[in-house]
């Protein structure tokens, strides 16, 4: 099988706050199709790692490339790659003065150049096909958790970004609402969507991700297929695997 | 008691210590209000003159007030220490002392009309604290929504004007509304300044028919409609305005 093209490549990316070192030379590769579930406990540095890829964190140092291309930090070349890349919130952080259906034609009108009234045809798309199709002139808060990450993710899709980061997308949500919003996730994987998605949903890492990448107090600790991690001997991954199976 | 009983009760219990006050003072001070009747043109003139300088100094404020918070929320340090000062000078001087500064001040170097005098002095005044109501709308704006601007693309300036603008204005509207009854409530000091406003017009009709008590009931009762009023308009406009 032919090896598909690299998307995304992290090379060295190294972030510290204060003097706690967040990230150390995190590095990997993207490639077309891929859906990476990025697993580590609690301040293990993945919220950052994300937050670093699209620059709303600015690394201390290391280096994006973009289908080949370094990332330069310029206001120009940032803002072109963002909007090549989706970003799904942990709170979903919708604009709460604005209707859903101008959540998700926001960018296509304020970086694509689109009319509103073309953007709001293509949102309306986006929405029906999260199942949303009702609720296109309600306002975020008169939608339930699920159905405003449901958005989030129409509006991280509307750009037709070439990878999508998901920041915990579902640990914000009742249990009841997971589901909904996994299976817009699930579809998107089968739909050959590149996808980032930091999760604790161990059965998505298992069954949708083609790979885990395990972060361990700020390193990459493991690169593998889930059922090479889920099957590994090491310590680090079974003390983890052993926690998240205690809080579940 | 139920709240429509309540507040009859109160009505009843005001309107009979108002009698009251009012019997025990004509006893001694003779209430002569049919000389006021021939003056009411000047009360009207007094209220337009009143209400044009709030509203245009409202305007100008509301600018200067923009200028404020932006410059406090600056990146740029010399920006930002210019706010504060700007705020600290206007938040620690008795509004008087601005109007006397303006007009004899300035006005002795080159020549101020008395309006512009009094909007001049109210709008800079009124602005620091506009400013201030800006400024906490701003901040009150969710942090992760600028953020989703951010990672959608967007450039600073269209996170401001698409996102943080919007709502940080409708959360002002009350505040600002409060403001604006003070402003109207403030502008009774431009007539130190002989600028014909409703106080000094009250004053006139005062001291013309020596019916000094009357006018200024007239003028106590002027102003609680006027700004009554505002405070109406601003709650609709709050409602309408609301994020649902
Ligand atoms: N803005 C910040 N300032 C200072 N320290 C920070 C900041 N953001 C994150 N940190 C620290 O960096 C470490 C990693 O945080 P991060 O949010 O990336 O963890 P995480 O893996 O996403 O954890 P969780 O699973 O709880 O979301 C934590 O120790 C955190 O306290
Ligand atoms: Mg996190």
């Amino acid at each position: 099988m032919k090896e598909k093209n690299v998307i995304l490549s992290l090379l060295n990316l190294t972030k510290s706050f204060d003097s706690q070192e967040v990230l150390k030379e995190v590095s990997f590769d993207v490639r077309e199709g891929d859906v990476i579930a990025v697993l580590g406990s609690s301040g293990a540095g993945k919220t950052t790692l994300l937050r670093c890829i699209n620059n709303l964190i600015t690394p201390d140092g290391g280096d994006v490339f973009f289908k080949g291309e370094r990332v330069q930090r310029t206001k120009h070349s940032i803002r072109a790659f963002r909007s090549k890349v989706g970003f799904v919130f942990q709170r979903f952080n919708l604009i709460s003065h604005l209707r859903i259906i101008d959540n998700v034609a926001l960018p296509l009108v304020k970086v694509g150049r689109v009319k509103w009234t073309d953007a709001r045809k293509v949102a309306a798309d986006h929405l029906k096909r999260v199942g949303l199709a009702d609720k296109l002139m309600s306002y975020p808060s008169q939608l339930s958790g699920g159905q405003q990450q449901r958005v989030g993710i129409a509006r991280a899709l509307v750009m037709d970004p070439d990878i999508v980061l998901l920041d915990e997308p579902t640990s914000a949500l009742d249990p009841s609402l997971v589901g909904e919003v996994m299976r817009v996730i699930r579809r998107l994987s089968s739909e050959g969507r590149t996808m980032i998605i930091v999760t604790h949903e161990i059965e998505f890492a298992k069954h949708i991700a083609n790979r885990v990448v395990f972060l361990n107090d700020g390193e990459v600790f493991a690169d593998c297929s889930p059922n090479e991690f889920f099957e590994s001997v090491s310590g680090e991954i079974a003390e983890f695997l052993t926690d998240l199976s205690a809080i579940v | 008691m139920s709240r429509a009983m309540s507040k009859i009760t109160l009505g009843i219990m005001v309107a009979g210590l108002l009698w009251f006050s009012y019997s025990s003072v004509s006893a001694v001070y003779p209430f002569n209000w049919s000389s006021l009747t021939k003056y009411y043109k000047l009360f009207l003139e007094g209220i337009l003159t009143t209400f044009q300088l709030s509203v245009i100094a409202l305007a100008l404020a509301v600018i200067v007030g923009i200028l404020v918070a932006l410059a406090r929320d600056s990146k740029v340090n010399l920006l930002r220490d210019a706010g504060t000062l700007y705020v600290w000078f206007f938040r620690n001087m008795p509004l008087l002392v601005v109007i006397l500064l303006v007009y004899y001040g300035f006005g002795s170097a080159v020549n101020v009309d008395r309006f512009w005098a009094g909007v001049i002095s109210l709008s800079l005044f009124e602005g620091a604290y506009v400013g201030e109501i800006f400024r906490a709308g701003i901040d009150a704006v969710p942090s992760g929504e600028k953020e989703a601007g951010e990672a959608m693309g967007l450039y600073r300036s269209q996170i401001m004007f698409s996102i943080v603008f919007p709502q940080a204005f409708r959360i002002s509207i009350p505040p600002l509304i409060g403001q604006l009854v003070t402003l109207i409530k403030d502008s009774s000091l431009v007539s130190v300044i002989a600028l014909g406003d409703l106080t000094m017009r009250a004053r006139q009709v005062g001291t013309q028919t020596l019916a000094v008590f009357e006018a200024y009931i007239v003028l106590a009762g002027c102003y609680l409609v006027m700004t009554s009023l505002v405070s109406l308009v601003g709650r609709v406009l709050e409602r309408r305005l609301a994020i649902p």
